[in-house]
């Protein structure tokens, strides 16, 4: 008990990152069907759900890549048909948004970090959202646990072989999936004049929405 | 007449009944196969950290399992930043990790920054970097005063406390709050610091090194804390990047990543600190370096303070900077008569730009970026997907606490149940940010 | 539960009221249920600067059954409000509920699906304090305005609520 040990003091990683086509090319040379696209000075590869598992596999085993960190894993659905992301234009004359696409899809981003090389990418998966399927990385890497079960929780997605694929955030016997685009965003209507009761939760229509 | 309990019927038929003289106690019960008792903690209990459940398998006192159930704070704040504007983002995600706030503002600020392409003023830079540092301290500070009063020390507590008040009577002076500031805006900072700012920031200089050495001296060599904490929730560097982990736990264990040296933001580059590392990958190794950290945090300050820039603290585009002027005058409210005067008076334009400002916001355009910072808890990171609107298309944050968590099985079994206690006070989870 | 159920009815007791008042308003117990930001500036309501025990107040008892007051200090989300309540039905008569903040008082700004938009839709609530969150220098000025009213109940007002 008596030693005590000081933190040493060491100057951080700071190896200076490869070159984000270099990196771009070690995964297109291995798998030729992988998409990559470069934005904002972020590599993303595109990859489709059934080679999933082998790339991220490959980008923790190879040597070079030595992607040993998986940091996040989210989903952005993108559903079908015109979706419209200004909803109050009627009443403040701001451009009504569109987005739309034929086919609605729910994508999935990794974003894996080196620890020793120090460079970072994104993996891209989509997937149909009606019926929303990947396989789990949980077995690649073990953090992917409760992102995954997140990502189940707020938009569907089914991962195949997770140990656990439970409701993580909402409520064990919630209904719906909140963070899709087609969910209400809920809570109470606010009438800025008192003339309105407002029903304690449990005799809400869900579909109360704000506007 | 005596009865023979090894040969007479038993009450019923699946009760197992097991009759032991004393000496061979072992032998009989390690026989049957164990059962593990099921006790839930929480959410409502005073250790731990905020609503957090856990259900502990345990066999006697031993924990073989821990479960961390989660979703108590559930806020949908990232579902409800979708429907607000780019600048009002900044009020909801800072309300995510309410111990670090200005690490949230600040992510999500550069995130917006990266898909604007707009270069923030050095000056605003040097202050984002001085206001996160003094949060570094102050969160340190909070994990200090809660992880002494779970493990019985209330005077750290107390004295935890004490001194992050003087944190927060800067934060309060500069921003207006002490607690969850909307300060560091797209752009810039909501309006410049006051004059006095630097004074402020030596005051706390001169006083914190000598507060943070006496907290050194209460609590490191004294045996209690030493024996709760020494040996307790091992995790080693390689279970660390399996599970996730960053932050300090993963520098406890030896590895020396830290974003700031990493993938250095808003100036970082510029200050020489160190990153501390420790190898012994216990609760009494995270405590160390916390401590060193703060250290740290302090070395940056004195530099940025030293090298503080003058100029503006909002970017120059019109279309994006947030036009609050704002100076005491004869209204008390704090709208700058000048400013007033011009839009309201001189320019068609100005009014306008301020109204569409203020409530409809400026575009971004569409794409989508990760920008990832170092909290006091690890990495910090916003994944923000724009599709070029005035409200944000969908952000996910990658929060540390969340990720830190997953660990918390891996390290607490085998130990006893006290020492989840322990285990969850070094992983410093805050359920904010956990259950967004 | 209390004092209320001892009583005969009909005997006006007012004397015996303001001490059972005094007593019970200057040593509010309070339960911990700090949930969110608001529970940090409850703790350091508690801390050194602005001292809850100059009112009689530091001693957060952990179970509810010893507690008088619950500050539900933060955001209840629909998965802790049923906690939240049980936790409130453990708790013996006299029993008050101060809301902190605007998130436990009305939703606060998160008017969305996974909110309770305001605590008084779960327990009843008798003290309500604004703020996001609010200053301890608020919290305390919010704990003695329900010592006032507390010190001004009657016995027929208490017994009804239990």
């Amino acid at each position: 008990m008596t030693e005590f040990s000081v933190p040493t003091r060491t100057h951080g990683l700071t190896r200076t990152a490869l070159p984000l086509d270099g990196l771009a090319a070690r995964i297109t040379d291995r798998f030729p069907e992988v998409e990559a696209t470069e934005a904002y000075g972020e590599l993303t590869l595109h990859v489709a759900p059934e080679h999933l598992v082998e790339v991220l596999t490959f980008c923790r085993d190879d040597e070079e890549l030595d992607m040993a960190l998986l940091s996040d894993l989210s989903g952005v659905h993108w559903p079908a048909g015109d979706h419209i992301i200004e909803r109050q234009a009627s009443t403040t004359g701001w451009p009504e948004y569109r987005v739309s696409r034929e086919q609605g899809m729910i994508e999935v981003l990794y974003i894996l970090r080196s620890l020793t090389r120090n460079h970072w990418f994104r993996v891209s998966v989509a997937t149909p959202d009606d019926a929303p399927q990947l396989p789990s990385v949980t077995e690649v890497f073990t953090t992917a646990n409760f992102h995954e079960r997140e990502v189940f929780d707020f938009f569907g997605v089914e991962f195949a072989g997770h140990p656990d694929l439970t409701r993580i955030l909402m409520p064990d016997d919630w209904i719906g999936h909140p963070h899709r685009k087609d969910y209400p965003l809920g809570g109470v209507d606010i009438p800025y004049k008192n003339d309105k009761f407002i029903p304690p939760p449990d005799e809400r229509d869900i579909r109360e929405v704000i506007d | 007449m005596a009865i023979d309990p090894r040969t007479e019927a038993s009450l019923s038929d699946d009760v197992l009944e097991l009759f032991v003289e004393g000496a061979d106690w072992e032998s009989v019960v390690d026989a049957v196969e164990d059962e593990t008792i099921t006790i839930n903690m929480g959410p409502q209990h005073p250790s731990t950290h905020g609503v957090l459940r856990l259900v502990l398998d345990l066999d006697g006192e031993t924990v073989t399992r821990l479960t961390p159930i989660v979703g108590y704070l559930h806020t949908g704040i990232e579902k409800n930043a979708e429907v607000r504007t780019w600048v009002q983002g900044t009020t909801f995600f800072t309300r995510m990790d309410y111990l670090a706030p200005l690490f949230n503002e600040t992510a999500f600020c550069l995130g917006v920054e990266k898909l604007l392409d707009i270069e923030v003023p050095e000056r605003a830079q040097a202050v984002r970097v001085i206001l996160m540092e003094f949060n570094r301290i102050a969160s340190h500070l909070v994990w200090l005063a809660t992880g002494g009063m779970e493990l019985g020390s209330t005077t750290m507590m107390v004295f935890g406390f004490r001194e992050r008040e003087h944190v927060l009577d800067l934060f309060e002076s500069q921003s207006g709050l002490r607690m969850n500031h909307a300060y560091i805006r797209p752009g810039g900072l909501a309006q410049d610091v006051t004059e006095d700012f630097v004074d402020r920031c030596e005051a706390l200089l001169e006083l914190l090194p000598r507060k943070i050495a006496e907290y050194e001296d209460l609590l490191k060599r004294n045996p209690i804390w030493n024996d709760r904490l020494r040996g307790i929730g091992p995790l080693d560097a390689e279970t660390a990047t399996r599970y996730g982990v960053t932050g300090p736990l993963l520098r406890a264990a030896g590895v020396p990543f830290d974003l700031r040296k990493a993938q250095p933001y808003s100036g970082y580059e510029q200050y020489e600190f160190d990153v501390p590392t420790e190898t012994a990958a216990d609760s009494y190794a995270r405590f160390l370096l916390r401590i060193e950290e703060m250290r740290q945090s302090m070395r940056i300050i004195r530099q940025a303070l030293d090298t503080l820039p003058g100029g503006p603290v909002m970017v120059a585009d019109k279309h994006i900077a947030w036009p609050s002027q704002q100076s005491l005058g004869v209204d008390g409210i704090g709208n700058d008569p000048e400013y007033i005067r011009h839009i309201m008076g001189e320019s068609m334009e100005a009014l306008i730009n301020h109204f569409k400002l203020t409530t409809q916001g400026f575009t971004v355009p569409a794409g989508q970026v990760y920008l990832p910072v170092e909290s006091p808890r690890g990495e910090l990171g916003y994944a923000i997907t724009s599709t070029g609107t005035n409200k944000p298309y969908r952000v996910h944050v990658r929060e540390p606490s969340f990720v830190n968590l997953q660990a918390a099985d891996i390290m607490a079994r085998g130990q006893m149940v006290a020492d989840v206690v322990v285990v969850v006070a070094s992983l410093d989870p805050v359920m904010g940010g956990v259950d967004r | 539960m209390g004092l209320e159920s001892k009583l005969p009815n009909g005997i006006l007791l007012t004397n015996v009221e303001r001490f059972v008042n005094y007593s019970r308003s200057t040593s509010l117990w309070p339960a911990t249920f700090g949930l969110a930001c608001c529970a940090i500036e409850m703790m350091t309501t508690g801390g050194p600067r602005h001292d809850m025990a100059r009112f009689g107040m530091e001693v957060f008892r952990a179970s509810p059954r010893q507690a008088d007051l619950m500050i539900v200090a933060g955001r209840v989300s629909n998965k802790m409000a049923p906690v939240l309540r049980r936790i409130y039905d453990q708790m013996s008569d006299p029993k008050w509920v101060l809301s902190m903040g605007v998130c436990a008082t009305s939703g606060g700004m998160f008017n969305n699906y996974a909110l309770v938009q305001g605590v008084d839709h779960v327990v009843p609530v008798d003290m309500y304090v604004p703020g996001c969150p609010p200053r301890p220098e608020m919290l305390l000025d919010g704990i003695l305005k329900l010592r006032e009213k507390i010190s001004q109940e009657t016995f027929a007002e208490q017994g009804a609520r239990a």
